[in-house]
């Protein structure tokens, strides 16, 4: 009876916390919650509040970012130009939405079009992949002083739970850049699976889970030697990744990674790509509450033969992509994912003498699903043909508060960098007002 | 100490074959390592009390024989000491056994085997090509090769500044074919590692906060043009060749990613008008303003600017090469970055690095003098404290650093005695899938970062953990190292002092014999206690980073 009183108390102080800051407090809620239940002391109540905690934590904001590696063209995508020399032989379909066209190659993505905002006039100064790749992944450019975060990183610090134990952020495909936690430590790395199709490296126990927990005691006890003299930092983040990985491979959540457990109507839906069981995967894992997945699909750097092979990559991920979407809205889960398509640039209006075009970050596209984005509409305007910005151009970090706003986190949050400056998630720029009118 | 006698009669009769005596030359003149070395400690105490005149110095104390000994195996071979040399090293009484330590290593061919990989990661890591992998195991050889013989550091830099030829086979076309012969990407990273100068900021526009310009980094571009790495269609094996091509036809093949051609000359692109033909650059060398004509042949241009690189008017290249080897060794660099120098940095102690570098130049840019000469330094030679804040006066301890991949490979080669086969079933394409490369891409980072930024992942952790590979190599079975431990050694105290030595070069504490006890007598079965204490110790923080 006592028991049940005190985690009524407990339920409210939780429900205070929660009403008062929103999702944005959750890890202060959860800290409360842990807490009290320990007060608490009695071992169902702690099971339920754990069972509570899960449940929020799956319905919390997510973000699945489709990276489209080598800087996707955007004619051959999102903005043909049929009627321009720029386009070249791309022609232009309808889709779900009169007056918007895309190109021809994403015609089930063109059935979609009213879950997806267009933004066709993003823009940069970074013609090269690592360095564009590093300002799109973390809005700022790579510098020698500090180390800054991937955006994933900062998704999964604000919106993840420390008590999870599937990781925050995890990465499908092979990853480009070497960005990750930076200065907000390792933690936040992205967590790299290089394929859907098999259970991550190395995360099945080679002995009886007895067996393996009783070795982890015993290799806590033995760091303590190095510990105190002079390996402190070292032993630390040893003892915090051996903590985190150790719940991650005995956790139950980790049949999220096997989509041979969808049924194969499912399967089928997502494609058999690699790109579209990535897509698959990214799903099941939002559903068990990561907060981040970027799904990465590679070769968009079409210096030579852009026509052919844009279209290849078109065909590899128009099924999934649409398929995404419609899957996160049948599951109810569309509202509160945001879908996030992008590369590190796009492509030039001229086409060069191979058929091909090259880097071009002067007004490039990224499309946008979900997370409380208002579909069915374009933002910005480029000239006829392609070359520039006429009407509302959209930097990077206009484009990462937006995705901040969307996803409830804080853009301004600072954190603190190796040698003490303060940085802040997003510097600067404005959130696109109209992505969510 | 009081621990030794306690060790079995395995290794003590194990400590007959101990090391070939080794002859030192201590009579060197000025520039003996020794020599050069006391100077180094010396300018720095006194430079560093100059400019921090806050009595926050307090140099750390030597570190002991176990822990030299294994720092210093790792920093020079990349391997473990065994229990052998462990055993030695701790009993040799001489009191000149490091230096001739360091002298004995510097002889052992895994010191080159070992640095030839540091310079390959450097080099691969930038690539902006996958294909540029191609290149990384002729590189690896040629290397091992270079630095074995001693090759002077000027030579080697000329080498990769005027390589031509087959990609698998020169390993020294790897910094061209890591970057497709991409004129402005490769004098960036040739700039970038041998200079220590990021010149590449000023690719677009002029460099913030440096003094070169737009305009400079475009005529040290122009040393480049001509070279072409062109696919080599005549055989089975896909590869690359670095070709000159002074055709003086001028193709128009602007923004691409290929170069299999060349072009006669260098054109510094327009940035208001990308399309355009551009300005043409003539090739100066931005450090001493030293300049070949345009039209030159491409042999000429590179060899002008390799000799202008390796100079002795340009302080850089010393700079350079000695700034990345002290960090590599002492844990920090007298610059912050490896390969960010230049005039507009902040250098921690100018003076004593000019010293060292003058000196490895006049030596005639001898690698093994210089490596022995850091090696020797007290600053080397201190106990490992945890990294200084940005205030603290630097270079009052070594630092933690964590193991490369090939390091770290190696050590559980030795410590396991597990195979190391660069191949499986004998295929050369099968390398890439070898264990060690295997285990690479998962500890493997770029060696330019700097090592604080460089932090171990969960699937580093969930690999030494759980891997199958490694996994079978710590069974207690009778053809494994541990169960031939356990049938030589019955004693359990014994047993638990020879896995610490062998795992950590070093005896456990009492505490921790203790503990090790005790785990045994828990569990009971003494072959699985003894499984789990040496998946333990692999396990440890201590394992993964060189003290």
């Amino acid at each position: 009876m006592e028991n049940r009183q005190s985690a009524r108390r407990v339920h409210r102080q939780v429900d205070v916390s929660f009403d008062r800051h929103g999702a944005l407090r959750r890890r202060n809620f959860l800290r409360i919650s842990g807490m009290s239940a320990l007060a608490v002391s009695g071992e169902t109540w702690r099971n339920q509040l754990v069972a509570h905690a899960q449940q929020l934590r799956k319905q919390s904001q997510a973000c699945i970012l489709l990276w489209m590696q080598g800087g996707p063209s955007q004619f051959e995508t999102f903005s043909p130009q049929p009627e321009s020399d720029s386009g070249g032989e791309t022609k232009a379909i309808s889709t779900a939405v009169s007056g918007i066209q895309i190109a021809e190659h994403l015609p089930k993505t063109a059935g979609l079009m009213d879950q997806l905002c267009l933004i066709r006039t993003m823009q940069s100064k970074e013609g090269s992949h690592p360095r564009a790749t590093h300002l799109m992944q973390t809005g700022f450019l790579p510098t020698a002083s500090v180390k800054y975060p991937a955006f994933g990183a900062h998704v999964a610090q604000q919106l993840g739970d420390p008590d999870a134990e599937l990781p925050d952020f995890v990465s499908i495909g092979r990853r480009r850049g070497n960005t990750g936690g930076g200065l907000l430590g390792v933690e936040y790395d992205p967590f790299k699976i290089s394929s859907p199709d098999r259970t991550p490296d190395n995360t099945q126990l080679t002995t009886s889970e007895s067996r393996y927990r009783r070795r982890l005691g015993l290799l806590d006890e033995l760091q303590s030697q190095y510990e105190a003299n002079g390996g402190e930092e070292e032993v630390a983040d040893q003892r915090k990744l051996y903590a985190k990985s150790s719940r991650m491979i005995l956790s139950k959540d980790m049949a999220a990674f096997d989509i041979q457990q969808e049924s194969s109507q499912m399967r089928q839906a997502y494609g058999d790509s690699s790109f579209g069981k990535g897509c698959l995967l990214a799903r099941r894992l939002v559903e068990t509450g990561v907060s981040f997945v970027e799904v990465s699909l590679g070769n968009w750097d079409t210096h030579q033969d852009n026509f052919n092979r844009s279209k290849d990559l078109c065909g590899q991920m128009d099924q999934p992509f649409a398929q995404l979407i419609r899957d996160l809205r049948q599951r109810g889960m569309l509202d509160r994912t945001l879908v996030l398509w992008m590369g590190e640039f796009g492509r030039t209006p001229r086409i060069n003498g191979r058929s091909g075009r090259d880097h071009f970050p002067k007004a490039f596209n990224v499309a946008l699903a979900g997370g409380g984005v208002n579909g069915g509409q374009v933002v910005g305007k480029t000239t006829p043909g392609g070359g520039d910005v006429s009407e509302r151009p959209v930097k990077v970090n206009d484009l990462l508060r937006t995705v901040c706003h969307s996803l409830k986190i804080d853009a301004d949050q600072e954190n603190m960098s190796a040698a003490g400056r303060p940085i802040r998630a997003v510097d600067d720029g404005q959130i696109i007002q109209e992505v969510f009118a | 100490m009081n621990n030794l006698y306690s060790f079995s009669k395995f290794l003590l009769t194990i400590l007959l074959c101990s090391y070939p005596a080794c002859l030192v030359d201590v009579a060197e003149a000025q520039s003996s390592p020794q020599q050069t070395a006391r100077r180094v400690d010396q300018m720095l105490i006194r430079e560093l009390a100059e400019k921090l005149p806050a009595p926050s110095a307090t140099p750390v104390a030597r570190i002991d024989d176990e822990t030299f000994l294994r720092r210093v195996f790792t920093d020079v071979l990349g391997e473990l000491p065994t229990t052998e040399d462990v055993l030695a090293f701790t009993l040799n009484q001489n009191k000149d056994k490091r230096a001739e330590l360091i002298e004995h290593l510097l002889a052992d061919s895994a010191y080159g085997r070992n640095w030839a990989r540091y310079w390959r990661d450097v080099i691969m890591y930038r690539r902006t090509d996958e294909r540029g992998l191609l290149s990384a195991r002729s590189v690896e050889n040629y290397l091992t090769a270079a630095l074995n013989e001693n090759t002077a550091w000027d030579k080697v830099a000329t080498s990769f500044i005027t390589a031509r030829g087959d990609v698998k086979e020169n390993g020294s076309t790897a910094i061209i074919m890591a970057q497709q012969g991409q004129p402005e990407e490769t004098v960036a990273e040739i700039s970038r590692i041998f200079l220590g100068i990021q010149i590449q900021c000023a690719q677009c526009h002029d460099h913030p906060t440096d003094r070169w310009t737009r305009q400079q980094f475009h005529e040290l571009a122009a040393f480049f043009p001509r070279v072409a790495v062109r696919p080599k269609r005549d055989q089975d094996v896909p590869s690359f060749e670095v070709v000159a091509n002074d055709s003086p036809v001028e193709l128009r093949r602007r923004n691409t990613n290929n170069r299999y051609r060349g072009t006669p000359e260098h054109r510094m692109p327009d940035l208001q008008d990308p399309q355009a033909e551009g300005t043409l650059m003539q090739p100066i060398f931005f450090v001493t303003g030293e300049k070949v004509e345009a039209g030159s042949l491409d042999a000429d241009r590179r060899s002008q600017l390799a000799s202008w690189i390796t100079g002795p008017e340009n302080p850089w290249f010393a700079k350079a090469f000695v700034n990345r080897i002290w960090a590599e060794l002492v844990g920090e660099g007298f610059y912050a970055q490896v390969d960010d120098l230049g005039p507009e940095r902040e250098c921690s102690a100018p003076q004593t690095l000019d010293y060292l570098a003058t000196a490895f130049r006049d030596q005639g840019y001898d690698m093994k003098w210089l490596l022995t000469t850091i090696l020797s330094t007290e600053s080397y030679q201190r106990a490992s404290r945890r990294r200084r804040t940005f205030e603290e006066v630097p270079f009052q301890s070594n630092c933690a650093q964590r193991l490369r991949a090939d390091q770290l490979f190696s050590a559980l080669v030795t410590v396991l005695e597990m195979p190391d086969s660069a191949t499986s079933q004998g295929r050369q394409r099968s390398a890439r899938f070898s264990p060690r490369n295997t285990f690479s891409s998962v500890f493997g980072f770029d060696p330019s970062v700097r090592r604080s930024d460089v932090s171990g992942t969960i699937p580093q952790a969930l690999l030494m953990m759980n891997s199958p590979q490694i996994g079978q190599y710590l069974l207690a079975r009778r053809d494994r190292m541990l169960g031939r431990l356990l049938l030589e050694v019955r004693d359990d105290q014994q047993a638990v002092t020879e896995l610490y030595v062998r795992v950590l070069s070093r005896q456990p504490t009492e505490k921790e014999l203790a503990t090790c006890l005790k785990y045994r007598q828990r569990v009971g079965n003494r072959e699985e206690a003894f499984e789990d204490i040496l998946w333990s110790l692999l396990n440890t923080a201590e394992f993964v980073n060189r003290k």
